[in-house]
């Protein structure tokens, strides 16, 4: 179970978070929507460890994450993907893959020079997993490409690979379905699926309505730092205060 | 004329291994440093200090390789929560105050004079002792290069928040390949001292490192054998230059500064037509058939 606690956090005099509480149960998946601006990726980079948030706290089962700090906050088996994919461009799609391995026993200079054969069956085994994870994915016909020649849609399904490599309890995901092709689409929504039935906490920004109503068991909505309503997807579409806010009226039913 | 084929090859040596070592910083893992020169100097001047106060070369050696990570983990230390510009700056900074120092402590490190370092018994001495230096360099820099803690500093040069949200902290990387690439360059210093007699300040400026710099861009930033190519050329050009001054009537001062001059042309010109370098970094490629 992940739990956000009252987060606020202002960058100068903009509450960019407002006491915000949200709660992410593993085996589901919790949806963040909400106008451009009304905090969901100021709300990811906090759990993520990027921003450390003026007040409240966030735990992982009970624990408290180390805030501020995205490596620690990662090697507690928080993964992450951004809005716009970071990949190492000038790496090939398979070496990026690898680079998601955890704990890497590698990538220490001593164990290079005097456990040359700890670190190559480390490597070797996590070939393997790069391997299987790129076939599930799709995408292993492009390993050897280099990661910035990929299409935006790949480039984000390579994100998510690169956060299976380390096994992820909680997965955060900032708008997956952004500027990806329909087929491609069709392809990640099964994929959270996979994911969220593999007991996996998954927390995901999305303005993609139908992806929201179709893979988020809760859905929190965010306006100008503050979650204004939660509930199911179909309770939030029928939720006034959100029909106002964000989704706005179906065409067909405002008032003249 | 074979006695300058000794000389040749073993400047070319050393200034190899102080391109392996700003290619580990730079190349791999995208750390600007712009005194590059400092640990080189921090090895010559361990052995020239060393051998001043009466000691066994392999004093000064010694020195050299415990104090130059030393003063590297003191220059990165506090530049960590900065961004590569001000990166450049502190380390320009730090190789000039180290430079100035020296100048100004006579007693000690000989200030403008220099010191005198005991030389090898014999060019050839100079020549396998420099080339041994290489190859251990050469192969510890390709070790790095392709294992998975190279990797790691490749990511850190493409995105260093996509090292950490992999769960890295990004200044234990930099600062264990720095620690390691400024302890080549001590040894490079030391080989240095001891193969020219001498070390004064002068031979340690801001120029110094931009010729190490113009080796690492023609070569190919990130491939270790590019980097030595680069530094071959750049040697080559440099020691030519008075043959040049043999055939051509012009003063020695021009010609040294007209040196320069073409490093400056060759760094722009790669900038514009060949930022990869003439051999560019190679792509790991993964074989399919070993799964």
């Amino acid at each position: 179970m992940l739990n956000v606690t009252d987060v606020s956090l202002s960058f100068g005099g903009l509450k960019a978070l407002d006491t915000v509480s949200v709660a992410a149960a593993p085996g589901a998946v919790t949806g963040l929507i909400g106008p451009n601006g009304s905090g969901k990726s100021t709300l990811l980079n906090v759990i993520g460890g990027v921003y450390l948030p003026d007040l409240g706290k966030v735990t992982l089962n009970g624990q408290a994450l180390p805030l501020g700090r995205p490596d620690r906050v990662a090697k507690r088996g928080v993964g992450r993907t951004f809005q716009v994919p970071k990949l190492a461009h000038r790496l090939t799609v398979f070496q990026n893959m690898l680079a998601g391995e955890r704990d890497h026993c590698g990538e220490s200079l001593p164990n290079l020079f005097f456990r040359p054969g700890r670190v190559a069956r480390q490597e070797k085994e996590a070939s393997g997993r790069a391997s299987t994870i790129l076939n599930r994915l799709g995408m292993y016909h492009k390993a050897n490409d280099l990661a910035g020649s990929l299409s935006g849609g790949q480039q984000k399904l390579l994100t998510m690979g690169m956060l299976l490599m380390a096994d992820p309890a909680v997965l955060l995901l900032d708008e997956p379905a952004a500027g990806v092709n329909p087929v491609l689409i069709e392809q990640q929504v099964a994929f959270l699926k996979t994911l969220r039935d593999e007991g996996r906490i998954v927390i995901l920004i999305e303005h993609n309505m139908d992806m929201i109503a179709n893979v988020c068991d809760r859905v929190y909505v965010l306006d100008a730092g503050s979650v204004i309503a939660s509930g199911t997807p179909h309770e939030i579409r029928a939720n006034e205060t959100v029909i106002r806010s964000y989704l706005g009226q179906p065409a067909n039913t405002q008032e003249v | 004329m074979i006695d300058f084929a000794i000389y040749s090859v073993t400047v070319i040596a050393i200034w190899s291994v102080l391109a392996l070592s700003l290619n580990l910083q730079f190349g791999m893992t995208g750390l600007v440093n712009f005194g590059q020169i400092l640990p080189f100097a921090i090895g010559s001047y361990a052995a020239g200090i060393g051998a001043s106060l009466g000691y066994p070369w392999w004093v000064g050696a010694t020195a050299a390789l415990i104090f130059a990570p030393l003063f590297s983990l003191a220059v990165i230390l506090p530049a960590q929560r900065l961004s590569q510009d001000y990166w450049a700056l502190i380390t320009l900074g730090a190789a000039e105050i180290f430079r100035l120092t020296m100048l100004n402590t006579p007693s000690f490190a000989g200030g403008a004079d220099g010191l005198n370092v005991p030389r090898f018994g014999d060019s050839l001495t100079a020549l396998y002792v420099s080339l041994g230096l290489l190859a251990v360099s050469f192969f510890f820099a390709e070790r790095v290069s392709r294992s998975p803690f190279g990797r790691m500093l490749r990511v850190l040069r493409e995105d260093e928040v996509l090292a950490s949200t992999l769960g890295r902290n990004p200044i234990r990387y930099q600062a264990s390949i720095s620690a390691a690439a400024w302890i080549m360059a001590a040894a490079a210093g030391v080989a240095y001292g001891h193969f020219s007699g001498y070390v004064a300040p002068t031979s340690f400026t801001v120029t110094e490192t931009f010729i190490i710099w113009t080796a690492v861009i023609l070569g190919g930033p990130g491939r270790n054998i590019g980097v030595v190519c680069g530094a071959i050329i750049i040697q080559l050009l440099g020691v030519s230059s008075r043959f040049v001054a043999q055939w051509v009537d012009l003063p020695s001062d021009l010609i040294a500064n007209l040196r320069l001059a073409s490093f400056g042309l060759i760094l722009v010109v790669m900038f514009i037509y060949r930022p990869q370098g003439l051999i560019p970094e190679a792509r790991e490629v993964h074989d399919a058939e070993r799964d």
